[in-house]
C-alpha cells in the first residue's frame, strides 16, 4: 500500500510539473489542444494524490505499523474517527492532507463553470501546479508519509492524548483548508498580472474563494480556541503562542482583502493595494504552514520536528520576490481610476478599516520577530508575549469593531455631517444609555465599560440597518415584516451576510472583553467534606475516585457546586496518566452559562486525601461561542451562491443583438455554460 | 485630523490601561513572567503536566511575598535572576519602545497617507464628475430609494 501512495505522489508530481508548463505554452502558443490536455493533467493530479491519500487512509486503518507514519500517530485501540483523523495529525500527513487539498481546489478550478475569468484560468492554474510541485516535492523527500520502518512494531504510539478531542477533528482541516484556499486568489492575480487583464475579472474570479478561505480559517481559529479552552486547561481560549499568531496574521490581512477588493470594484482604487495584500496573504498562509509544521518554535502545536525549514522559506522567499517583481514590472497598469465624491463615505471606512487590520497584523507580525531584533541590536533575550498583544492589539481591534458601526451608518459614495449625525443620534443613544446601566451595575473598570459601550454602539448600528431596511422594504411591498426581513436578505446575501459577520465579531469581542477583565481564579486545598467559595459560588470536594480504563489511569475528583445554598449540580475535574504516550494529562470541568463559565482544574493530591484545585469564573465566555457561529453563518450567507440565471439571459440577450457576427466564438460560450448547467442538473 | 486625535488616543489607551485585575499579587506576579519550562507560557498558565519550573517559580514567588517584597520588586527580582527573557512582554523602555509605538506609529502614517490619498481622488472625482448628487438630509424616503437603488444595482452589476 505504501509502495502505490508514493508512486502516486511520484506520478502527480509528473503531472503537475506536466500541466504547470502546458499551460505556459499551450497559452502563449495559442494551443487550445495543450491547454485542454494541460486542463486534464491538472484533474490527473487530484486523481493521484486522492489515491494516496486512500492509500494511507488505508495503511492507518489496517494498522500498518511498518510505515513509520502509522506507527507513530496511531494504535490499535483508537476509535474509527480519531483513526481519520490520523491523516493530520503528524507533519507529513498534514503536507499531503495540504497537496490534496490543493489538487482539489485546482481542480475545481478547471472545472468551475464561470461567466466572467475564463482567460485567467491557464495562469492561475499554472501558478496551483507550482505550489503543488512544492508540496509534493516535500511529500517525496523529507516528508514522505510513507516512510518504512525497518522492523514491524506490534502496536503504534496512539494519538497525542491532548489531540483527543473533537475539535482536534475540525480544527486542523479547517485551518489547513484555509491556508489552502488562499492559494488560489493569488494565482489568479498572479494570472491577471501576467496576462495584463488587470480588470475586475480577477477580482470577479476570487471573490467567493477569497471568501471560503477566510471562512475556513475562521472556523479552524474558533474551534482550535475552543480546543484550547476545554483541553489544554489553563482556563484561557488564546495564548498568542507563535503558532496561534500564525494563522491569525492571514486571517487579518485575507479579511483586510475581502474589504479592499470591493473597493476595486465600486470605486477603481487600491488595485496595487489589492495585488500587495493577496501576495502577503498567500505568503502569510505559506508562512503559517511552515511554523506550525517545521518545529522551529516549540509550542503546543509543534508536534514533530524535521527539516522542513530551509525548504519553506526559499518558496516563501522566491514567491514574494517574484510576485512583487510583477507587480513592479506592471504597475503602471494599475493606476486608480480615482473617483470619490466625498471623504464622508462608507468607502472611507473601508480604507480605514484596512488599514487598522493590516496595522494589527504588522503588530503581530513585529512582536513575532522582535526578540529577533532585540538580540540582534541589544544582545538582550526577550520575550514578547500575550500582555504586549492583548495591550497594543486590543485598541485596534477596538477600532475596528467601531468602524464596522460606523460603516453601517453611512451610506455609499457620499455622506453629509449633518445626516452622519442624524443616523448616528439613536444608536449613539442607546449605547450610553447600556453604558450608563453597565456602571450602574458595577462594572467600573474605565477600559472596559468604553469597550462594551462601543460593542453596544454597533450592534445596535446594524440592527438599526436591518430594522430601517425590512421597514422600507415592507411600506415599499406591502410584506410583514418577517417576509421583509427575509426578502431584504435574499436580496444582496454579500452585504446582510457581511453585517450578521460583523454581529458575530461584535458577541466575540463581548465575550473577550468579558473574560479578560473580570475573571477570577482561586486556588484551594481542600479535604473530602470541606468547602471554598468562589464569587457567588460555594465548591464543596466531595470525594476522589480512581479508575483504570484500557489506556489510562484516571483520577477524578467530585466537587459539588452551590449557589446560595442552592446545589446547582456536580462538576468532576480529573487528571488520567496515558499509558501509550506515558504523559498525565489534566481534564478540566466546565459549568457553563451564558453569564459566565466556573471552569475547574484538578492540580493535584497527597496521601493524607488533601486534594488541591485551581478554581476559575470567566464570564460571558460562551458569548464567544455563540459570536463563533453567527459568524460562520454570516460567511455562509455572504458565501452562497446567487441564482445563476443571469449570465445565460444576457449571453442569450447578446447573441440576439449580435446575430451572426462572431457568431462561432458566442456559439462556444453558451454552448459551454449550457453543457455545464445540464452537467450540474445531472 | 479627527483620526490623529483617536490615534493619539488609542495610543495613551493602550499604554495607560494596564488591565489592573482584582487576583491575588501571587497571580499578578505569575502572569508578568514566563514560564521557564520552554512553553512560552506565563507562569500563571503553564499547565505542563512535566513542567519543573513554573511550580517552583510560584513558590518562590510566594516566598518573596511573604518576605514583604511589593509585586514589582517580586517581578525585578525575578529579571536580576533570569534576566529581561522572563519577563511576558518587554519593559517599556529603550530599545522596546520601539515594539509598543512602532504598530501605532505605522497606523497614524497609514491614516495620514489614506487621507491624503482620499482627498486626491474626491478632487479628482469633483473635477471628473459633472453632476455630484449631495443627499443634504436623508429621511426615510430617500433613504428608501436608495436601498432600493443599491439592492438593484447588486442585481444588476453583482457584488456589493
Amino acid at each position: 500500500m505504501a509502495d502505490i501512495g508514493y508512486i502516486a505522489l511520484l506520478l502527480a508530481l509528473v503531472a503537475s510539473l506536466y500541466s504547470a508548463t502546458a499551460f505556459v505554452f499551450g497559452k502563449r502558443r495559442n494551443i487550445p489542444a495543450l491547454v485542454d490536455s494541460a486542463r486534464n493533467g491538472v484533474v490527473a493530479v487530484c486523481g493521484l494524490v486522492s489515491i494516496a491519500v486512500l492509500a494511507l487512509l488505508y495503511a492507518i486503518l489496517t494498522h500498518d505499523f511498518q510505515i513509520e507514519y502509522v506507527a507513530s500517530y496511531t494504535a490499535r485501540d483508537m476509535s474509527l474517527t480519531y483513526l481519520l483523523s490520523a491523516i493530520w495529525a503528524g507533519n507529513d500527513g498534514s503536507l499531503l492532507f495540504w497537496a490534496w487539498l490543493l489538487a482539489l481546489f485546482g481542480m475545481i478550478v478547471v472545472l468551475q463553470r464561470r461567466d466572467v475569468g475564463r482567460e485567467l484560468v491557464p495562469y492561475a492554474s499554472t501558478i496551483v501546479m507550482v505550489t503543488e510541485v512544492f508540496f509534493l516535492f516535500l511529500l517525496l523527500s523529507v516528508a514522505n508519509p510513507f516512510h518504512k520502518l525497518s522492523f514491524l512494531p506490534a502496536d503504534g504510539r496512539g494519538l497525542n492524548p491532548l489531540l483527543e478531542n473533537p475539535g482536534m477533528l475540525f480544527h486542523p482541516p479547517n485551518l489547513l483548508g484555509g491556508y489552502v484556499g488562499f492559494t488560489i486568489p493569488f494565482a489568479f492575480a498572479m494570472s491577471a498580472l501576467l496576462t495584463r487583464r488587470l480588470g475586475d475579472e480577477w477580482i470577479v474570479s476570487i471573490r467567493r474563494w477569497t471568501l471560503v478561505s477566510w471562512l475556513l480559517l475562521s472556523i479552524g481559529n474558533i474551534i482550535g480556541a475552543w480546543w484550547a479552552y476545554v483541553e489544554l486547561g489553563w482556563g484561557g481560549y488564546w495564548a498568542w503562542d507563535p503558532v496561534e499568531n500564525a494563522s491569525l496574521l492571514p486571517w487579518l490581512t485575507g479579511t483586510a482583502f475581502l474589504h479592499s477588493i470591493m473597493m476595486q470594484r465600486r470605486r477603481g482604487i487600491l488595485k496595487k493595494w489589492n495585488m500587495v495584500l493577496v501576495i502577503i496573504t498567500f505568503s502569510l498562509s505559506i508562512f503559517g504552514t511552515f511554523l506550525t509544521r517545521s518545529g522551529i518554535l516549540s509550542s503546543v502545536h509543534t508536534f514533530a520536528d524535521t527539516t522542513l525549514g530551509p525548504f519553506f522559506l526559499v518558496f516563501i522567499g522566491v514567491t514574494l520576490f517574484s510576485s512583487l517583481g510583477l507587480l513592479y514590472y506592471r504597475s503602471e497598469l494599475l493606476n486608480s481610476e480615482a473617483e470619490m465624491e466625498s471623504l464622508v463615505s462608507r468607502e472611507s471606512t473601508f480604507l480605514m478599516n484596512n488599514l487598522f487590520l493590516v496595522g494589527a497584523a504588522f503588530a503581530v507580525f513585529l512582536g513575532e520577530i522582535f526578540p529577533l531584533i532585540s538580540e540582534a541590536v541589544r544582545g538582550v533575550k526577550i520575550t514578547v508575549g500575550a500582555p504586549f498583544y492583548n495591550q497594543v492589539n486590543g485598541p485596534i481591534f477596538l477600532a475596528i469593531i467601531f468602524l464596522a458601526g460606523v460603516c453601517a451608518l453611512i451610506g455609499w459614495r457620499r455622506s453629509s455631517v449633518s445626516n452622519l449625525m442624524r443616523n448616528f443620534l439613536w444608536p449613539l443613544a442607546i449605547a450610553l444609555v447600556i453604558g450608563s446601566a453597565l456602571i450602574i451595575l458595577g462594572v467600573r473598570q474605565p477600559y472596559a465599560v468604553f469597550a462594551f459601550t462601543v460593542c453596544a454602539f454597533v450592534l445596535t448600528t446594524i440592527l438599526y440597518e436591518w430594522f430601517r431596511g425590512t421597514r422600507a422594504r415592507r411600506r415599499m411591498r406591502g410584506d410583514n415584516y418577517l417576509k421583509a426581513f427575509f426578502g431584504l436578505l435574499g436580496a444582496n446575501r454579500p452585504r446582510y451576510g457581511g453585517y450578521t459577520v460583523h454581529i458575530g465579531l461584535v458577541l466575540i469581542a463581548i465575550g473577550v472583553i468579558g473574560s479578560s477583565f473580570y475573571n477570577v481564579e482561586k486556588e484551594a486545598t481542600l479535604l473530602p467534606g470541606e468547602s471554598m467559595s468562589i464569587k457567588n459560588y460555594t465548591l464543596t470536594y466531595e470525594n476522589k475516585d480512581t479508575f483504570q480504563t484500557e489506556t489510562r489511569q484516571v483520577d477524578s475528583a467530585t466537587l459539588s457546586v452551590f449557589n446560595g445554598g442552592k446545589l446547582l449540580g456536580k462538576i468532576v475535574p480529573s487528571k488520567y496518566y496515558s499509558v501509550s504516550y506515558e504523559q498525565s494529562v489534566t481534564e478540566v470541568a466546565i459549568r457553563s452559562t451564558p453569564a459566565e463559565d466556573l471552569y475547574a482544574i484538578l492540580i493535584g493530591w497527597d496521601d493524607a486525601g488533601a486534594t488541591s484545585f485551581k478554581i476559575l469564573v470567566n464570564p460571558l465566555v460562551s458569548w464567544i461561542w455563540i459570536g463563533g457561529i453567527v459568524l460562520v453563518l454570516g460567511g455562509l450567507i455572504a458565501f452562497w451562491p446567487e441564482r445563476r440565471k443571469l449570465p445565460v439571459e444576457i449571453r442569450v440577450e447578446a447573441r440576439e443583438t449580435v446575430g451572426s457576427v462572431s457568431n462561432k466564438k458566442s456559439g462556444n460560450g453558451i454552448n459551454k455554460v449550457r453543457s455545464s448547467s445540464e452537467a450540474r442538473r445531472g | 485630523m479627527v483620526r490623529k486625535m483617536l490615534g493619539a488616543v488609542f495610543v495613551l489607551l493602550a499604554l495607560l490601561a494596564t488591565p489592573a485585575s482584582a487576583a491575588s499579587p501571587l497571580t499578578n506576579v505569575s502572569q508578568q513572567l514566563i514560564c521557564q519550562c520552554g512553553c512560552n507560557m506565563t507562569v500563571a498558565n503553564c499547565t505542563h503536566q512535566d513542567c519543573m519550573s513554573a511550580p517552583a517559580m510560584r513558590t518562590l514567588i510566594q516566598q518573596k511575598l511573604d518576605q514583604g517584597l511589593s509585586e514589582e520588586q517580586v517581578v525585578q527580582y525575578f529579571v536580576t535572576e533570569y534576566g529581561e527573557q522572563v519577563l511576558a512582554s518587554p519593559p517599556k523602555k529603550g530599545l522596546n519602545l520601539v515594539a509598543w509605538i512602532l504598530p501605532f506609529a505605522v497606523i497614524i502614517a497609514g491614516a495620514i497617507i489614506v487621507y491624503l490619498a482620499l482627498k486626491k481622488w474626491v478632487f479628482q472625482g469633483r473635477t471628473s464628475q459633472v453632476e455630484v448628487k449631495t443627499e443634504a438630509e436623508e429621511d426615510d424616503e430617500k433613504y428608501r430609494l436608495r436601498l432600493e437603488q443599491e439592492l438593484k444595482q447588486f442585481g444588476e452589476r453583482g457584488y456589493r
